[in-house]
Order: structure tokens, then C-alpha cells, then sequence
């Protein structure tokens, strides 16, 4: 009869590595981690590394009388996610995951704002924005809202993941380095962007430019500092490399924005999104303020000697990664309006720094880690990308069945 | 080496040779079609498909039909025919363009439909669209002229403008050869002069002016531009009082006496009380701007040469002008005809410019510098060093006009109609059939006009000519043409737009046609002429002036670079609308443009040559 065994959680950390980056589960071990996370994202990065808003400046013009004025959208797009990941331990060596984030809600405020253009003669004055909307109203465009909340509910691409524990040669073992190699596939779950909305968001990984469709990493990690069984510290590393496979999007006929969204007439039906490719590196740091109390539970087999190689109670962790993005194409049946686009997408780069505290209830005979985390991309400024920062809080529990 | 830095390798590997960044595509084309008419438009519409399709999308489907069907309920009151379902549900643009599209194409001839054809097989836009897209610009400035003068009925009307202390200041004012005679200064009915109203005033004068609307003036519309000092309600330079409803007297007095000989611009606009909701956004009925030129005393010059100084009120742009040069103006015995083309980007014409370098089977090879999907362009030269440059110029006397007045009797069997031949295919055939400036003229003169134009003509020998044309349905007697040389004189002695003997200045407006239509009122709707309703008119006159002054300061060194220069100046660029600029070196037969992006000349100008 199987049953649910805390005993064994001890094994999953025969060696309690910080970071992690080459964490991989015993044989026939399940890790259940559940978290919320909040994403924001405000802006874009130039090409000067200068932040500009997610959508370009939009012109319009009375035809035949010049400009009205320019309508600014200063975008500011907020997701909810519940992430859960299931990891297991097909051997000591190789471990299996799937990620499944579900999106609680996205909300998008539009912060709308008009720059009068040039002087209107059968008005009197140059348009104000109600000016604009009013005209725009009459020729069948509605006023594009100032808030936006959808997605709830929604997949976005699940995650496959596969981990490796490579072989330890000579020197890694004495040095306790290990490192791994891991291979992630993103099934296509998520939703594209409604293309008939003047505001939606997409919930697939391209559109939240969170990972790749396909990616590999090659990770390593570096304890030292060893107290009483315990690393006091960790230094570890990982590149990779992430694949977009293109994506088909349909084309806005105009049906709700006859203005803003009707472009299959020279688009196409239907167009490509082929994202452009990352590759990255990321160094972390990890330190062991408190090591706390230990004794034997059930978590540790009522052993004390196993209670002692499980993960410390405190872990602090910063991480930098840095991506090279490649360009991102959009195939469609026009040039310029592929342009429009990709000139946004052009060859850039992504820094992201990320703190970490994980506390750790092993120890103490419960299988319970919490952890939060915040990731920053504003700090240093990128080039061509988003930045989105992320505040993460999860819970994750580990489980032997037999 | 080890499997890790093996790995790193084979990264950096990729970094390298796939980080290129994606290029913009061109807004701007070069395209040679030869052969016959069907396979050169097969060949434009397939080189272009991409283009001629967001063309005629975020022109006209996107912007233009959406924003003319605006109008339909004003018109469809009026002309009911525009009640049938056929131009209900958003289709009253399209099928109103596409109607008066199958009239003009009755003009076209088979080899010109067939080369649609062929654009139209290309692009995988039907046979109709394409011939709208080639045909909408001449119907739309016509069907705009209507909707106009309409609007314009509805408006504030300067009645009388007086300029106080003229018939008493001892000094002939307007040229009559009397001093201070009765009505000297009093401008009444009021009609804007192409040139100076008066002239030598004494620096003190002050301006009256009275407004009449039937819904009333509102005086917190009016607004006086005096020199360079702006007065609206609650000026004390301004004085307003109600004489009655619908009358509003104005008198505005400048802080400061004016400067000695100069040349001062009065600027007049009023809205009247009542608010019109359709079409939105909702506002006063506003009259255009009214221009009024003076010079103090001082300036010693006739009112005919006086020239209007450049306004910086933010309200005007300058309008699509060209000008010719030959002989004496230019530095080598050159000839020359450049144009700035100005009326609608939309923020999307100029990512759709094209020089296509036309080879029929026979005849001589010509350029035109236009868009995707248009077989022709506003300017052109063909092989023989024959050239052509059509700025739009405002008038009611035109075909959209005349098939009104046709039933006006039964105005339900009434259409907003446009007929004749649009001027680009007009210009297409001065390139097929022109050996000279003269019979360039004639080509023009022999079609029948859509709407207004002023064009000027060259050839490489120096033959210069500018033609004025019109629908001509008030059956003026000239067949609508208005041809001129720069050495022909108006009824003063002076060339009707030419500063030396060897040039010639087009704007968007007449110069010799300065009577192109009647003042009448049919159904309600007063017809005048253009100087009395066009919106370019000053605007036009202006750039003119402005163009003459760069022009003057240059003759005898004219050359390529220096049109490109004139036409390239921040004082006669439209900054929103700007299409295209196009110097034509007729000896040389090079079409230098700028084009693809707003304004045209921040771009360089390229060379086309003519014959490859």
C-alpha cells in the first residue's frame, strides 16, 4: 500500500545546496511548490537603455487638415499567477517537473494622455482629447478604456522540465561542485492577445517574455564555508539558451476598433510572431545567517545525523542574470506594419537582479519551505525588452510515496 | 577541451552570428514597369502588393471613407438618393468615390484600364479599389469643396472691413488715383485681395470690422490678430458691440502706433452662438481665417507688390506650391520645375512613395513620383525633357458642382458626381504625348477637369508655361483653361506670378482664373469665388511670396540644389501633410525627390534618372 512517508524528505537534501541551481530530488521523491506572484511592468527599454512607455506615441491626423494631436498611452499592466510546480525524482540523478501557471487576473490601467495638435479651422480650436473621442465616435471607434482586467482564470504555457545531475569528476567531488544540465519544453496553453481589443494581454511566455519555448540550461554550484555539515555559503552559475518556436496570431478585422485594429486587409488574416532567442547567464550568491535548532522528526527519520544535513532554517540569496535577446521577427504579409513591431524587438538585452529568503522548517520536523522573492529589472537598464518586476511568496513541500 | 566551456562556446558562437538587427523596410521605392500597359500594372501591383494594400487600408478604408461618411446624414438630407440602403451601414464613402470613379473612368482609355487591370491582378485588391484609389483624390477635394461652402454658409460672415483713418490721412490708399475719397479704406462688401487691401497708412490706424450670422456672433470666438499682437474678448485693444442679433461690430486698435513702412497682416475669426453636434466633436460654426495685408506709411509700394510676410499665429501651414526656372534665374541656361506637395499624409502616405519609371512599348519612357497602387503622380518628366508639376487649387466651379447644378431642379435625383479626367492621368498623358511646354499646354487644356488645379509645364529648351484649370460648368467661356507665360501681364502690367522673366510660382490658388466661379446661392448654399471661401487661398498666397522672396534672392544662380533648398525651407513646409518634394532637372532629365518620410525634405532627395 503507498503511502505518504516524511520520513525519507531528508534524503532530497543529501546535499543541502543553497541555490539550488543544480537541485535535483532522490529517486521517488515528489516536490510540490505552490506560489503567488505579482508581475508589473510600466515601460520598455530603448535602445539607449532610456525607458519609454510599452506603446509608442499614436499620431493622429485629420485628413486633409493635419494633426490633431497625439495620443499617449503610458501603459501599466499588473498579473496575478498562482504557479505550482511538481517536481519528482525519476533516479538520484534525474528529476522531472511540470509548471503550471494560471493567471489570476491581469489588469492593464491605459493612463491615457492627448497632445493638442495643429489648429483646427471648421472647430475653432486645435482637438482636445474629448475633441478626439467625440470625432473618433462618430466614425465608429469607441473610446479606448482607461482600465482593462481579463485573463482570469487562463493558462499560460506550461513548462516541462527535465534536470541532470552531471558526473562529478576528480576535483568536483572533493570540492563538493556539482553541476547539471537541464532541458525545459513550454507547451502552448497560453492565450494570445484578443486582436479585436483596443487593451488585452496575452498570456502566453512570449507575451510575458518570462521564458522561452524551449531552453537549456547548464548550471553549477559551489558551496564553501562548510559548518558543522552546513555550507554557510554558495556560489553558483548557469547559462543557457532559449528558443522561441514561432507563434500564430490572428489579425484584427476591426469588428470592435474599426480605427485601431483593422489590419488584415494588408496583414493578413494571420500572422507569425518568431520571437527572437535568448541567451543568458546567472551568477548567484547564497548565505546562511542561521543555521537553527535541529532534532530529529519524522522529516528526518528520527535521526538527528540526517535532522543535521537538511537545509538550514535561513537561506538569503541574490542572484544577476543577464540575456541577450535576438531579434524578433513578425512574418506577415506587410513590411512595415512587421517593422512597426520589430523595431521594438531589435537585438537587446535583459539584467535582472533577484533577492531571495527562504525559510526552511525541515529542521524542525516540518517538510515545509516558504520562500519570497523580488526581482528587478529597473535597476540596471536593459536594451530592447521589458521590464517587468516580480514579487514572489510560495510554500513548497516534499513527499516520498511507496 | 572540457564539456562546459564547449557549451560556452557553442553559445557565444550564436551570439554572434544571430544578434544582427532586423532592417527597416523602405518607405520609399524606385520601380520600372515596361512593356504593356496590363503586364506594367501586373509588374507595380505585384512589386508593391504589400504596400498598395495598407495603402488603400489606412488611407481610405481606415481614415478617409470613415471620416467623409461623417457626412452622409448632411448630405443624404439634402441629396436623398444617399438614403438608399447602398450607402447605408459605413458604405456612403466607398460607393459615393466609387461612383464618381466609374464616371471618370469613362474617360480613361482602354490601355489606362488595362494597366489597372493589371495592378489589381498584382495586389489581389479588385478592380474597383484600384480605380477609387487612383480616382479618389480629385472626387474627395471636390466633394470637400461642397462640403465647404456648405459649412462656410453656416458661419460668420465679415460683412464690411474699415480701415480707420485711411480716407483721412491725405494719402492715396488704394491706388484709385484720389485721395481720401468717400469710402477710401472701407472695404464693403468685403473680398480679400490677392495682394496688399491698402497701402502708406498712417501708423495709428485702427480697424473695424462687422460680422453677420443669422444665429448670432459670438464674441467670445472673435479673435484679431493685429501685426504681431493678438486681441480677443477682454482685450482692451478690442472694442465689440452687438449692432443687432446678428450683427457684431469689432474695432481693434494695435498698443502701439505700427512701425514706419511696414508690412502688417490682420487676421480675422468668429464663430457664431449656435453649437453643432453633428458632426462631433460639437463646436460653433468658425470662418476661416480672414487675411487683410496693409503697409504704413513709408513702405512705398503699389498694392499689387505688396507681398505677404510670414505669420507665426501656429494656425497656418504653408500648401502645396511649385515654381518654375529657366534661362536668366538659373546658373547654367537650365530648366527647372519643383514642387512641394502638401495635402494628406495621414500619417500613412508617406510610407507608401514610389518613382516608377514607366516604358511603354511606345512613346517615350517618363517618371512619375507618386504612391503604391496610383499609376501617376502630381509631377513628372518624360524622356523627351518634358515636365509637369498640378498643386490642387480650390473651386466650386467644379464637376462635383456642375452634376449638382444638373438637377437642381430635382435635387432627389441628384448626385455628388465627379466627372472628367483626373488630373494625374491628365499629367500622364502630357508625358505620353508632349514634345514641348506648348503642347504640354495643349494636352491640358484639351481634357475636361474634375476639379481645380494650377500647373506648370517646362521643357528642356526653356518652354515654360503655368495652366490654370477648372470644370468650367458656369460655361465661362474658356473651356476652364487659363494658360499663362512669364512674360504675360494681368490687367495692371505686372506677370501674373513671376518675380523676373524666367519664372513662374504655382501655389493652391489661382493667380489669372481669379474669377473661377459666380457669386450666386443655389439651394441656399452661396457660390463665390475661391478667394472669397478656400481655406488655402492666404495660406497659398503666403507661401507664393515666400517662395518668390527665396526665389529673388537666387535668380540668376537657380540650380537643382537650390530648388531643393526653396522647397526645403522650414518657412514653406507643412509639417503635418507633406507628401513629397520634387525637383524636375528638365535638361539633365533627373527627377530628384524627397519622399517617405513627414516632412518629405527631411529626407535627401534622390535621382531618378529618366532614361535609365
Amino acid at each position: 500500500m503507498k503511502r505518504l512517508l516524511l520520513a525519507v524528505v531528508s534524503c532530497a537534501f543529501a546535499s543541502p545546496a543553497l541555490a539550488m541551481e543544480t537541485q535535483v530530488l532522490p529517486k521517488g521523491t515528489w516536490m510540490l511548490d505552490v506560489a503567488y506572484m505579482r508581475s508589473t511592468l510600466d515601460k520598455q527599454w530603448d535602445g539607449e537603455r532610456r525607458a519609454t512607455s510599452l506603446i509608442a506615441d499614436i499620431p493622429r491626423y485629420e485628413p486633409g487638415g493635419g494633426l490633431q494631436g497625439i495620443l499617449r498611452a503610458r501603459p501599466d499592466a499588473t498579473f496575478h499567477f498562482l504557479l505550482m510546480q511538481l517536481m519528482y525524482g525519476v533516479t538520484d540523478k534525474l528529476s522531472l517537473a511540470v509548471y503550471v501557471p494560471l493567471v489570476l487576473n491581469t489588469s492593464i490601467a491605459t493612463n491615457l494622455s492627448w497632445e493638442p495638435g495643429d489648429y483646427q479651422g471648421q472647430l475653432g480650436r486645435a482637438y482636445s482629447e474629448d475633441d478626439f473621442w467625440a470625432w473618433a465616435a462618430s466614425m465608429g471607434q469607441p473610446r479606448v478604456p482607461n482600465s482593462w482586467s481579463g485573463n482570469s482564470g487562463k493558462l499560460s504555457d506550461i513548462i516541462l522540465a527535465g534536470r541532470y545531475l552531471l558526473p562529478q569528476f576528480g576535483w568536483m567531488k572533493s570540492s563538493g561542485f556539482r553541476w547539471a544540465g537541464t532541458l525545459q519544453v513550454a507547451l502552448p496553453t497560453g492565450t494570445n492577445m484578443d486582436p479585436e481589443e483596443a487593451v488585452s494581454a496575452g498570456t502566453n511566455l512570449w507575451e510575458l517574455h518570462a521564458a522561452g519555448t524551449i531552453e537549456a540550461h547548464l548550471s553549477a554550484d559551489q558551496p564553501f564555508l562548510e559548518d558543522d555539515g552546513v555550507s554557510r555559503g554558495n556560489v553558483g552559475a548557469d547559462v543557457f539558451y532559449a528558443a522561441f518556436l514561432p507563434r500564430k496570431y490572428q489579425s484584427g478585422k476591426g469588428t470592435l476598433n474599426p480605427l485601431l485594429n483593422n489590419i488584415a486587409p494588408y496583414v493578413g488574416d494571420e500572422y507569425w510572431i518568431d520571437g527572437g532567442d535568448w541567451f543568458g547567464a546567472t551568477l548567484s550568491a547564497d548565505v546562511v545567517p542561521i543555521i537553527g535548532p535541529t532534532r530529529a522528526s519524522i522529516v528526518s527519520g528520527n535521526s538527528l545525523e540526517k535532522a543535521r544535513t537538511l537545509p538550514p532554517l535561513l537561506t538569503l540569496s541574490i542572484a544577476y542574470t543577464h540575456i541577450r535577446t535576438l531579434q524578433s521577427y513578425w512574418r506577415s504579409d506587410s513590411a512595415l506594419w512587421s517593422w512597426e513591431r520589430e523595431k521594438m524587438w531589435q537585438p537587446g538585452e535583459k539584467n535582472l537582479l533577484k533577492a531571495t529568503l527562504t525559510i526552511s522548517l525541515l529542521r524542525v520536523g516540518l517538510p515545509v519551505q516558504v520562500y519570497a522573492s523580488y526581482r528587478t529589472q529597473d535597476l540596471i537598464p536593459g536594451r530592447f525588452t521589458r521590464p517587468a518586476n516580480v514579487f514572489t511568496a510560495g510554500v513548497r513541500t516534499l513527499a516520498k510515496f511507496w | 577541451m572540457s564539456p562546459p566551456a564547449r557549451t560556452l562556446l557553442v553559445l557565444l558562437a550564436l551570439s554572434v552570428c544571430a544578434c544582427g538587427p532586423q532592417q527597416p523596410p523602405p518607405t520609399r521605392e524606385t520601380l520600372t514597369v515596361s512593356g504593356a500597359p496590363y503586364d506594367r500594372g501586373l509588374a507595380h501591383g505585384t512589386q508593391l502588393r504589400s504596400k498598395i494594400r495598407s495603402f488603400y487600408t489606412t488611407l481610405l478604408t481606415n481614415s478617409l471613407f470613415p471620416y467623409l461618411s461623417r457626412e452622409r446624414p448632411d448630405i443624404a438630407s439634402l441629396l436623398t438618393e444617399y438614403q438608399k440602403e447602398r450607402y447605408a451601414d459605413g458604405r456612403f464613402a466607398y460607393e459615393l468615390l466609387l461612383d464618381s470613379a466609374k464616371s471618370v473612368e469613362r474617360t480613361l482609355n482602354r490601355a489606362t484600364r488595362e494597366e489597372l487591370q493589371g495592378i489589381a491582378d498584382g495586389s489581389g485588391l479588385s478592380y474597383d479599389q484600384v480605380l477609387v484609389l487612383n480616382t479618389f483624390v480629385d472626387s474627395v477635394l471636390a466633394v470637400r469643396g461642397v462640403a465647404l461652402a456648405i459649412r462656410q454658409g453656416r458661419a460668420p460672415v465679415v460683412e464690411a472691413v474699415e480701415l480707420v483713418g485711411a480716407g483721412a490721412d491725405g494719402v492715396d490708399n488704394d491706388g484709385d488715383g484720389d485721395v481720401d475719397e468717400p469710402g477710401e479704406g472701407v472695404f464693403s462688401p468685403w473680398a480679400p485681395e490677392l495682394n496688399a487691401q491698402a497701402v502708406e497708412l498712417p501708423p495709428d490706424v485702427k480697424l473695424r470690422a462687422v460680422f453677420v450670422d443669422p444665429d448670432g456672433v459670438d464674441p467670445a470666438t472673435v479673435r484679431v490678430t493685429f501685426g504681431t499682437e493678438l486681441f480677443t474678448q477682454g482685450s482692451p485693444q478690442l472694442v465689440m458691440t452687438e449692432l443687432a442679433a446678428d450683427r457684431l461690430e469689432v474695432v481693434a486698435t494695435p498698443s502701439q502706433p505700427l512701425t514706419m513702412g511696414a508690412v502688417v497682416t490682420v487676421v480675422l475669426s468668429a464663430g457664431d452662438k449656435k453649437i453643432v453636434d453633428n458632426p462631433p466633436p460639437s463646436h460653433a460654426s468658425f470662418m476661416r481665417d480672414e487675411e487683410l495685408v496693409f503697409t504704413v506709411k513709408g513702405a512705398g509700394l503699389a498694392r499689387q507688390d505688396v507681398r505677404r510676410p510670414r505669420l507665426l499665429d501656429h494656425r497656418t501651414r504653408p500648401p502645396t506650391f511649385a515654381l518654375g526656372a529657366r534661362g536668366t534665374a538659373t546658373a547654367g541656361d537650365g530648366a527647372y520645375l519643383a514642387q512641394h506637395f502638401a495635402l494628406l499624409d495621414a500619417n500613412t502616405s508617406h510610407k507608401h512613395t514610389v518613382a516608377i519609371r514607366h516604358q511603354p512599348e511606345s512613346g517615350p519612357a517618363y517618371v512619375t513620383v507618386g504612391w503604391a497602387g496610383v499609376v501617376y503622380g502630381f509631377t513628372g518628366m518624360n524622356e523627351r525633357g518634358v515636365g509637369y508639376a498640378c498643386s490642387p487649387s480650390d473651386t466650386l466651379d467644379n464637376s462635383v458642382v456642375g452634376s449638382v447644378l444638373e438637377n437642381v431642379a430635382d435635387l432627389s435625383q441628384a448626385k455628388l458626381l465627379a466627372t472628367g479626367t483626373p488630373i494625374g492621368f491628365v499629367g500622364r498623358k502630357v508625358l505620353e504625348q508632349a514634345t514641348d511646354a506648348a503642347s504640354a499646354r495643349d494636352v491640358m487644356a484639351a481634357a475636361k477637369h474634375v476639379y481645380g488645379w494650377t500647373c506648370l509645364v517646362g521643357d528642356a529648351a526653356g518652354g515654360l508655361e503655368a495652366v490654370e484649370v477648372d470644370s468650367d460648368v458656369f460655361n465661362s467661356g474658356t473651356g476652364g483653361i487659363y494658360p499663362y507665360r512669364p512674360e504675360d501681364v494681368d490687367a495692371t502690367g505686372r506677370p501674373y506670378a513671376s518675380v523676373g522673366a524666367d519664372d513662374l510660382l504655382a501655389g493652391s490658388s489661382y493667380s489669372k482664373n481669379l474669377d473661377d466661379a459666380p457669386v450666386l446661392n443655389i439651394a441656399g448654399t452661396r457660390m463665390v469665388p475661391q478667394r472669397q471661401w478656400s481655406s488655402f487661398f492666404f495660406r497659398s498666397r503666403r507661401a507664393m511670396d515666400g517662395v518668390g522672396r527665396k526665389l529673388k534672392a537666387a535668380y540668376g544662380t537657380v540650380d537643382a540644389a537650390t530648388l531643393q533648398g526653396v522647397l526645403g525651407d522650414p518657412e514653406l513646409v507643412d509639417r503635418s501633410d507633406s507628401m513629397n518634394a520634387v525637383v524636375l532637372d528638365l535638361g539633365a532629365r533627373q527627377v530628384r525627390s524627397a519622399m517617405g518620410q513627414v516632412p518629405a525634405t527631411d529626407g535627401p532627395f534622390e535621382v531618378t534618372e529618366v532614361r535609365p
